[in-house]
C-alpha cells in the first residue's frame, strides 16, 4: 500500500512538504505523511536524518518552518494557542531519552501527565497504578527513575504517554532498551491500542516492533521517500 | 496525587533550597514583627500618659520634640481651669533621672498633694509628702518593689537623699513605676519654677469635650489639646519618627526577603529547566507551571513566616532586657501584627518567585527535552 492516497479527513496525521531548520542547518526538507486512523506506521532511517524532529513537530513541541501539518484534525503549521491542551488531550509521546522527572516516583511521573484533565486525584493515582501494573512495573511504582534500569524507565515513559488515552501515540524508539519479555508487553499493548482505533507513529530500528507495523516510512536527510516496492 | 501534594513533594525533594527560602522570609518577618511590636508598644506606653489623671483630654505645649519636654505655666493652668466647661485642670511636671544601672530611666512626676486624688493617685501605704517638703517622695508600688524600698526607707537620686513617705498606685499601670515629688521641689530641681509639663483637663458633666478642647486651643495659641492617640502622634515628633522608622525598616526587610526568595528560586529554576520543559511537553499549561513555582514558594514562605514570628518574639524578649529600654518598652502583642507578618511572608514569596515562575513557564518544551 505504498502509493495509496488518503483523504485528509480520514487521516490522523497529514504532513505536506514539512520543513524545519535550526539556524543554518536544514533538518527537514520536505516530509510528506498521510497516516490513517488506527494505522501503525514506523519511521526508519539513519541517525540524524530527522526522525525525532518529525515526532516533535507532530507533538506540537515546536512549530515547523514550512509546509502543512494536520494532526487529529488540528492544523499545527500555524503554531497557535491551545497547544498545551492539544498535547495533553490528543497525543501521547514516548521520548527517545524518556524525559522522566527525576525527583518524582514512577507513579507520580505518570500522574503528572494527568493534571488538567477530567480525572480527579484518586482517579489519577488509580490510572497510574493500573498502567504501571500493565507494564509489569507494579513493584517499581514508588521508585524514582534514578534507581531504575533503562528498560524500566522506558516502560514508565510508555505508561505516561498512555495516561490520557491519546488518539495519536508518538513513540521514539520505545523498545530500544527493552529485553524480549518487556518488548513483548509493549507490543501487546500497541496491538490493543491499534485494535481500539489509536494511531501509532513510531521511530524504530527494532525488527520485533517493525514486524507489527502496517508500513515503514523511510526518511533520509530530512526527506521522506516513497517506500521501495 | 493532588497538585498541592506535588508542591509538597517538590519542596521535600530539595530541603536545602526550602530552608534557604524559608530563612530569607523568616528574617524579614522577624524584623517586621520586632519593629511592629516595638513601635506599637512604645506608642502605647507613650499614650498611657493621656490616660493618666482620668482626664478627658491633655494639654501640652505646641511643637515639642517629646511631650516630656513640654512646658506650661501654672498661670496658664489656672486660666484653663476658668475656661467655661472645664470642671478641673491639674498640672503635672514630668522629668526623668538616672537611678542606677538597672534602672537608668526613672520617671519623676511633680504633683501637689491636693491634686493627687483628682489625678487618680491611690495611696496604698504610708501618707503623702507635704506640699512644701524638699526631702520627701512617694513611690509607685511597682517601682518600690523593683528597687526594694518601703515606706520609711531612704532613697538616693542624683546625689540627694529622700525619705519615702508612701506608696501609691495610679489608674494607669505605667504610673506605678514612677516616683512622685512635691511639685515645687521638682520644679526647683529642674529650674522650672512655675512650670508644669502637661495639663490634665476634665470637663463639666454634659459639656462637649470637643467644644471645650476647641475653646482652649483658641484661647491658648501656644498650647495644643490632645484627645486621642492620633493627636498624640501628631504632637510628639519622636513618635512620628518611630513610626517612620518602622515603615522604612519593614520596606527594607521586604526587599531583603524578596531578594532572598528570588535568589533561591532563580537558582532552583536553572537547576530545573529540564523539568519545566518536560511539564510543558506533556501538556501542562504555562499557568500550571507558574502555579507550581509560586505554590512552592508560598508554602515554604508560610513556614518561614511562622519561624520569623518566633524569631521576632525572641528579639522582642532580648530588647525588653535592654537597660536603655527598661521602663519604656513593655511589649504589647496585637493580633494584627501576626496577621500582617503572615501576609508579609506571602507577598514576599509571591514577588520573589514571580520572575522565576515566568521564566519557568516560558521554557520551550524541546529545549529541555533535547538535552542529555
Ligand atoms: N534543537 C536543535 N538544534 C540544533 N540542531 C538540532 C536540534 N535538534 C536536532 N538537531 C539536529 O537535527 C538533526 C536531526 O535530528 P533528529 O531529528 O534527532 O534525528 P534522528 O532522530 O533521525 O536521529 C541532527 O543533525 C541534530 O543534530
Ligand atoms: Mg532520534
Amino acid at each position: 500500500m505504498s502509493s495509496r492516497t488518503v483523504d485528509a479527513q480520514d487521516c490522523a496525521i497529514v504532513a505536506r512538504g514539512l520543513t524545519k531548520r535550526y539556524g543554518q542547518l536544514t533538518v527537514l526538507d520536505g516530509v510528506d505523511l498521510e497516516i490513517g486512523h488506527g494505522e501503525f506506521v514506523v519511521l526508519v532511517g539513519p541517525s540524524g536524518s530527522g526522525k525525532s524532529t518529525v515526532l516533535h513537530l507532530i507533538a506540537a513541541l515546536e512549530p515547523a518552518d514550512g509546509g502543512e501539518l494536520i494532526v487529529a484534525g488540528q492544523a499545527l503549521h500555524r503554531h497557535a494557542r491551545g497547544m498545551s491542551r492539544f498535547r495533553r488531550r490528543e497525543i501521547g509521546i514516548v521520548f527517545q531519552l524518556h524525559n522522566l522527572i527525576p525527583r518524582l516516583t514512577a507513579r507520580e511521573n505518570v500522574e503528572a501527565a494527568m493534571f488538567g484533565t477530567h480525572r480527579g486525584h484518586r482517579e489519577r493515582t488509580d490510572r497510574a497504578t493500573e498502567l504501571l501494573e500493565r507494564l509489569d512495573l507494579a513493584d517499581r511504582a514508588d521508585e524514582r527513575p534514578t534507581t531504575m534500569s533503562g528498560g524500566e524507565r522506558q516502560r514508565v515513559a510508555v505508561a505516561r504517554a498512555l495516561a490520557n488515552e491519546p488518539k495519536v501515540l508518538l513513540a521514539d524508539e520505545p523498545t530500544g532498551s527493552l529485553d524480549t519479555a518487556s518488548a513483548d508487553i509493549v507490543l501487546e499493548i500497541f496491538a490493543e491500542l491499534i485494535a481500539g482505533g489509536t494511531t501509532i507513529l513510531a521511530v524504530s530500528h527494532d525488527a520485533r516492533l517493525n514486524a507489527h507495523a502496517n508500513r515503514l516510512v523511510p526518511i533520509v536527510a530530512g526527506k521522506t521517500e516513497p517506500a521501495a516496492p | 496525587m493532588t497538585f498541592f501534594g506535588l508542591i509538597l513533594r517538590q519542596i521535600h525533594a530539595r530541603p536545602l533550597r526550602a530552608l534557604l527560602t524559608a530563612g530569607a522570609v523568616a528574617i524579614g518577618v522577624s524584623a517586621v514583627v520586632a519593629l511592629g511590636v516595638l513601635t506599637a508598644s512604645l506608642k502605647l506606653t507613650a499614650t498611657q500618659l493621656l490616660e493618666v489623671g482620668r482626664a478627658d483630654f491633655t494639654v501640652a505645649q505646641k511643637h515639642t520634640d517629646d511631650l516630656i519636654n513640654s512646658t506650661i505655666s501654672e498661670d496658664d493652668m489656672a486660666a484653663i481651669g476658668r475656661v467655661p466647661g472645664v470642671s478641673r485642670a491639674v498640672g503635672a511636671l514630668i522629668s526623668t533621672d538616672n537611678y542606677n544601672a538597672d534602672n537608668p530611666l526613672l520617671i519623676e512626676v511633680g504633683l501637689k498633694p491636693s491634686d493627687q486624688e483628682p489625678f487618680g493617685v491611690d495611696i496604698l501605704a504610708g501618707k503623702s509628702y507635704a506640699a512644701d517638703s524638699t526631702s520627701d517622695v512617694m513611690l509607685g508600688y511597682v517601682l518600690a518593689k523593683n528597687i526594694g524600698k518601703q515606706v520609711g526607707d531612704n532613697l538616693v537620686i542624683d546625689g540627694n537623699t529622700y525619705h519615702v513617705t508612701g506608696l501609691y498606685s495610679t489608674n494607669v499601670s505605667f504610673g506605678n513605676s514612677t516616683v512622685m515629688f512635691p511639685l515645687s521641689k521638682l520644679q526647683g530641681m529642674n529650674r522650672l519654677a512655675g512650670q508644669v509639663s502637661l495639663g490634665f483637663v476634665q470637663v463639666d458633666k454634659g459639656a462637649s469635650i470637643k467644644d471645650v478642647a476647641k475653646r482652649i486651643d483658641e484661647t491658648f495659641p501656644q498650647l495644643t489639646t490632645i484627645r486621642s492617640a492620633a493627636d498624640f502622634g501628631r504632637a510628639d515628633r519622636n513618635l512620628t519618627l518611630i513610626s517612620a522608622a518602622n515603615t522604612g525598616g519593614s520596606i527594607l526587610a521586604a526587599m531583603i526577603a524578596i531578594t532572598g526568595v528570588l535568589n533561591t528560586s532563580l537558582l532552583s529554576f536553572f537547576e530545573r529547566i529540564r523539568e519545566f520543559g518536560i511539564y510543558r511537553s506533556i501538556g501542562w499549561t504555562r499557568r500550571r507551571v507558574i502555579g507550581l513555582v509560586i505554590g512552592e514558594a508560598l508554602v515554604v514562605s508560610f513556614a518561614g513566616a511562622f519561624i520569623g514570628i518566633l524569631l521576632g518574639w525572641v528579639t522582642i524578649n532580648v530588647l525588653e532586657q535592654l537597660r536603655q529600654l527598661r521602663g519604656i518598652f513593655v511589649p504589647t502583642y496585637q493580633s494584627s501584627i501576626f496577621i500582617r507578618s503572615l501576609a508579609f511572608g506571602m507577598i514576599v514569596a509571591f514577588f520573589g518567585a514571580l520572575y522565576p515562575a515566568l521564566r519557568a513557564a516560558f521554557v520551550a518544551p524541546l529545549k529541555a527535552v533535547r538535552r542529555e
